[in-house]
């Protein structure tokens, strides 16, 4: 028996952390560089441009570009088999696992035109990211409004992610343990959220 | 008990002649007596079926059958939210009271459901003991206290269908056999005859519209009116599955 619906089910659980998460905790992680001005932004970009372009391109394809393709495309499956009913079902994990959908359907249109526009167009045409390039981006409201919402969409869908992992994968089993990490990951979801608004508008500062 | 003079319950019914007919509403108003249930109500109407306009009409279909929270018969949409009838006082909850049918499961006529699409998944999860003789009491396989009063807990399911109507991944969008029949699986699991199944059981629940297609939203805990931790054993069967994925790949 070989159960081709479980396994990309897990799969596809296991695709949100590694390397989604993983992926999303870098960018927060190098873009918070930006609070300490321009010069340790861009010598952050600098530190991640030191990884050779023929070891960083299979990374970003199959590292990358195939597990957000797949996690994105059968997510959308996924998000096609619920009636989300949190307005009959008011009940606070209802709520998340609606707005785990919502965030991802928003995803899915930010993350393609995040990477088409940035990856592809702005770094693959020849033009580095830098500091500057990004402030002259977030200083036009949509775009500043546009990043801002995709940002913390992600966080959120990646918190309350780590909570259904582990329901999924039967780390959590009673309600205590379950509600213990539904906490701590809302918690995370709420610092993250905060340090990104902070460096988000520090794009705008210098 | 005499009627309280003037007291009425008002009462905003979804009404379907037929599977296939167009749903619609029709209000009324019925008598209102102490400790009045909503089958009751439904009672009221079946007595007098005259709408809140006066216009006489066809009396409400429903089901019901034990009266008191047992057999799982009388499980409807009430305010919003899937609860069994019988159990539900029309002093405790706000008026109008709003029925409607299940819509997770197909409609016969307006509040009655066929609801055996439970039994179908019943079947397919495996869902009772092959046994295979029998013994003298000294004899037989024990059960273990600690399990038996889980299984105790789980047995109480009454196929009613409230987790499966509240459940978002449950509907005709999606091919998810829903929570009650996923946790009856770990149910006869539990059994020391049972778990000689355990792994087809496990295997089944592997398949597509199986445990996997739970997303998590955990309404189904909130509204079971059995309170069957049902959370917690979808939390069990998910590491069962995954350690019999392990089995399935390593043994053979």
């Amino acid at each position: 028996m070989f159960h081709t619906t479980f396994y990309i089910r897990r799969l596809h659980s296991l695709c949100g952390i590694v390397p989604m998460g993983v992926f999303l905790l870098e960018h927060i992680f190098s873009n918070s560089e930006a609070l300490g001005g321009p010069q340790a932004f861009n010598d952050a970009v600098a530190r991640i441009a030191e990884i050779p372009h023929d070891i960083m391109l299979p990374i970003e394809i199959f590292g990358l570009l195939i597990p957000f393709l797949f996690h994105m495309l059968y997510g959308l499956y996924i998000v096609l088999q619920a009636k989300n009913n949190p307005a009959r079902y008011g009940f606070s994990r209802n709520w998340q696992f609606a707005i785990q959908r919502w965030t991802a359907l928003f995803l899915f249109v930010f993350l393609f035109v995040h990477v088409i526009d940035l990856r592809i167009f702005v770094k693959g045409g020849g033009t580095p990211i830098t500091y500057g390039l990004l402030h002259m981006m977030f200083s036009n409201n949509l775009w500043f409004a546009f990043y801002l919402i995709g940002m913390l969409a992600a966080i959120f869908h990646f918190c309350n992610g780590m909570t259904t992992f582990c329901m999924t994968w039967g780390i959590a089993k009673g309600p205590r343990i379950q509600s213990v990490i539904n906490w701590l990951m809302m918690l995370l979801c709420a610092l993250m959220s905060l340090v990104t608004i902070a460096f988000m508008v520090s794009y705008r500062m210098h | 008990m005499a009627a309280e003079q003037g007291k009425k319950i008002h009462l905003i019914i979804e009404r379907q002649d037929g599977p296939d007919s167009k749903p619609y509403t029709e209000e009324f108003l019925v008598p209102h007596r102490p400790a009045q249930n909503v089958v009751e109500a439904l009672m009221e109407i079946q007595k007098n079926p005259v709408t809140k306009d006066g216009k006489k009409t066809t009396p409400v279909v429903w089901e019901c059958n034990c009266l008191e929270k047992v057999c799982g018969a009388c499980m409807m949409v009430i305010n919003g939210r899937a609860r069994q009838a019988c159990a539900t006082l029309v002093d405790k909850i706000p008026q109008p009271i709003r029925l409607a049918p299940a819509r997770t499961f197909p409609v016969i006529r307006d509040l009655q459901i066929d609801r055996s699409i439970m039994f179908e998944s019943l079947k397919r999860i495996q869902g009772w003991i092959n046994v295979d003789g029998s013994w003298e009491s000294r004899e037989a396989p024990i059960q273990d206290p600690n399990k038996a009063t889980t299984a105790y807990e789980i047995a109480h399911c009454m196929t009613c269908g409230c987790c499966l109507e509240a459940c978002p991944n449950v509907g005709p969008q999606s091919d998810f056999i829903g929570p009650a029949p996923t946790v009856q699986a770990y149910l006869f699991n539990l059994h020391p005859f049972g778990k000689f199944d355990e792994e087809k059981r496990l295997n089944v629940l592997m398949e597509k519209g199986g445990i996997t297609s739970c997303g998590n939203s955990q309404n189904c805990v909130e509204v079971c009116p059995k309170n069957i931790k049902l959370t917690t054993y979808l939390a069990q069967l998910n590491r069962d599955v995954n350690k019999q994925a392990l089995r399935n790949i390593f043994n053979k």
